[in-house]
């Protein structure tokens, strides 16, 4: 018997929107699972569906020509065999041509995969982010934190708040990024959080911000404002 | 065992002859799918030529990845369908940029595309069909009670995580995420009839 929670995870798994942590605790539930296979399965089909539902377009079509040529140059042609000039006589040259051809294979390979290591590297989100912590100052608790994950590379991060109490009637705490090349922070968005005054929040700042030297976050008016008018409630660097 | 529509079956005979190097059902594959995902496409990055690189980028991962394709996880159409969704979602993140969504491209961008929307590789019937196919998802959508389609909507053309979506909607997360499930549950249901 499969229960709502797990059909939530499940939606929430096949629209990738689960955290990688939650995605691979759910991967390993779904390996032991049937039933739960099943219902992701089903919940696959409809997700697929929903691209229905955007305006009908059609590429044009040279792209086809460029996709159907970049697919013909990835494709190998198959390496002609040498002419049979006496009985089992191209054996040993067969042989020399197919060690030449797996040497070959091996050095792309190499290098292959020493590109994909390095994209890899490039990749890997830890090497790009940089953390922010975040400390109280008054008016708010001062058991109040937070901490920022930010990848200037995609302009993007996740804050996650804990000890804030949610904000009165009428009011919004908005997340402000304090770039080195802006005159004023920039805007990252509304921040709501939970009745444990706990938020988890990913975020990108309304303007690009390469050199952001430290987070904020103000108590503003309700909907948030585009320039920080409120008293900043939490603070801090790298 | 998973029970296939005749279309879903070709879809796969198709990705089979894919995987073993098959250039023809490739070509064939691609004028039934191109449509779709590239209205996907567009619809979420809202620049044709984006959508454009989008799309080949996923019609080179069919080609190399059509082995990998498993049947017991998702039709060929909706396996493609997330995979462009993936994409898009990559390029968005590269390039920093707020998304613009839910409510369908611009009146300019409708212009921009409109030059370049000048395929004429699929058939009628194709058209026809997909047409009518999306025509009665957008249907069985719209009959949904507005709150799960609008997260449905959120989450899918978004790309909002369920905590964004949570804030953006004002609700408790655990709603949030009934309403998805429910919605998609019910669209399937819906689907299948």
């Amino acid at each position: 018997m499969i229960s709502e929670e797990q059909q939530d995870q499940a939606a929430l798994y096949v629209l990738g929107l689960l955290e990688p942590d939650e995605a691979a605790a759910f991967e390993s539930e779904l390996g032991a699972n049937a039933e739960l296979r099943d219902i992701a399965r089903e919940l696959r089909e409809a997700a697929g569906g929903v691209a229905l539902t955007a305006p009908s377009r059609m590429p044009p079509a040279s792209l086809k020509q460029r996709i159907m040529r970049e697919i013909a140059m990835k494709t190998k042609e198959p390496a002609p065999m040498p002419r049979q000039r006496a009985p089992l006589g191209w054996i040993p040259w067969a042989i020399a041509a197919a060690l030449a051809v797996f040497c070959g294979l091996l050095a792309l390979d190499r290098v292959r995969l020493e590109r994909e290591l390095a994209d890899i590297r490039a990749a890997d989100p830890l090497m790009q982010t940089t953390f922010f912590a975040l400390a109280p100052s008054a008016p708010a608790p001062a058991d109040a934190k937070a901490t920022v994950a930010w990848q200037p590379g995609r302009q993007s991060g996740v804050i996650r708040i804990s000890n804030l109490p949610a904000a009165q009637p009428g009011k919004d705490y908005q997340l402000w990024a304090v770039d080195a090349e802006h005159k004023d922070p920039i805007s990252a968005g509304i921040i709501r959080v939970d009745k444990n005054g706990v938020a988890q929040v990913r975020f990108t700042p309304v303007e690009k911000a390469e050199h952001v030297k430290a987070f904020a976050i103000s108590l503003e008016r309700e909907g948030g404002v585009p320039k920080k008018e409120g008293p900043i409630l939490l603070v801090g660097t790298t | 065992m998973v029970e296939e529509t005749a279309q879903q079956i070709a879809d796969r005979e198709m990705i089979l002859r894919i995987g073993r190097g098959d250039q023809t059902a490739f070509s064939a594959l691609y004028d039934r799918l191109s449509g779709p995902l590239y209205s996907l496409a567009l619809k979420m990055l809202g620049d044709a030529s984006d959508a454009q690189d989008a799309l080949q980028e996923v019609f080179v991962q069919i080609w190399s990845r059509a082995r990998t394709y498993d049947r017991e996880k998702s039709s060929v159409f909706s396996w493609a369908v997330l995979l462009t969704r993936s994409r898009v979602i990559d390029r968005l993140r590269a390039r920093g940029r707020r998304l613009r969504v839910v409510g369908g491209s611009t009146a300019d961008e409708d212009e921009r595309a409109e030059a370049t929307y000048a395929s004429t590789l699929e058939t009628a019937s194709d058209t026809v069909n997909r047409n009518d196919e999306a025509a009665r998802v957008r249907s069985l959508l719209n009959n949904l009670p507005s709150e799960q389609r609008e997260a449905i909507e959120l989450a899918f053309f978004g790309h909002l995580t369920h905590h964004e979506i949570a804030a953006q909607l004002g609700q408790p997360l655990g709603t949030v995420k009934a309403r998805i499930r429910r919605g998609l549950l019910k669209l399937r249901e819906q689907l299948r009839t």
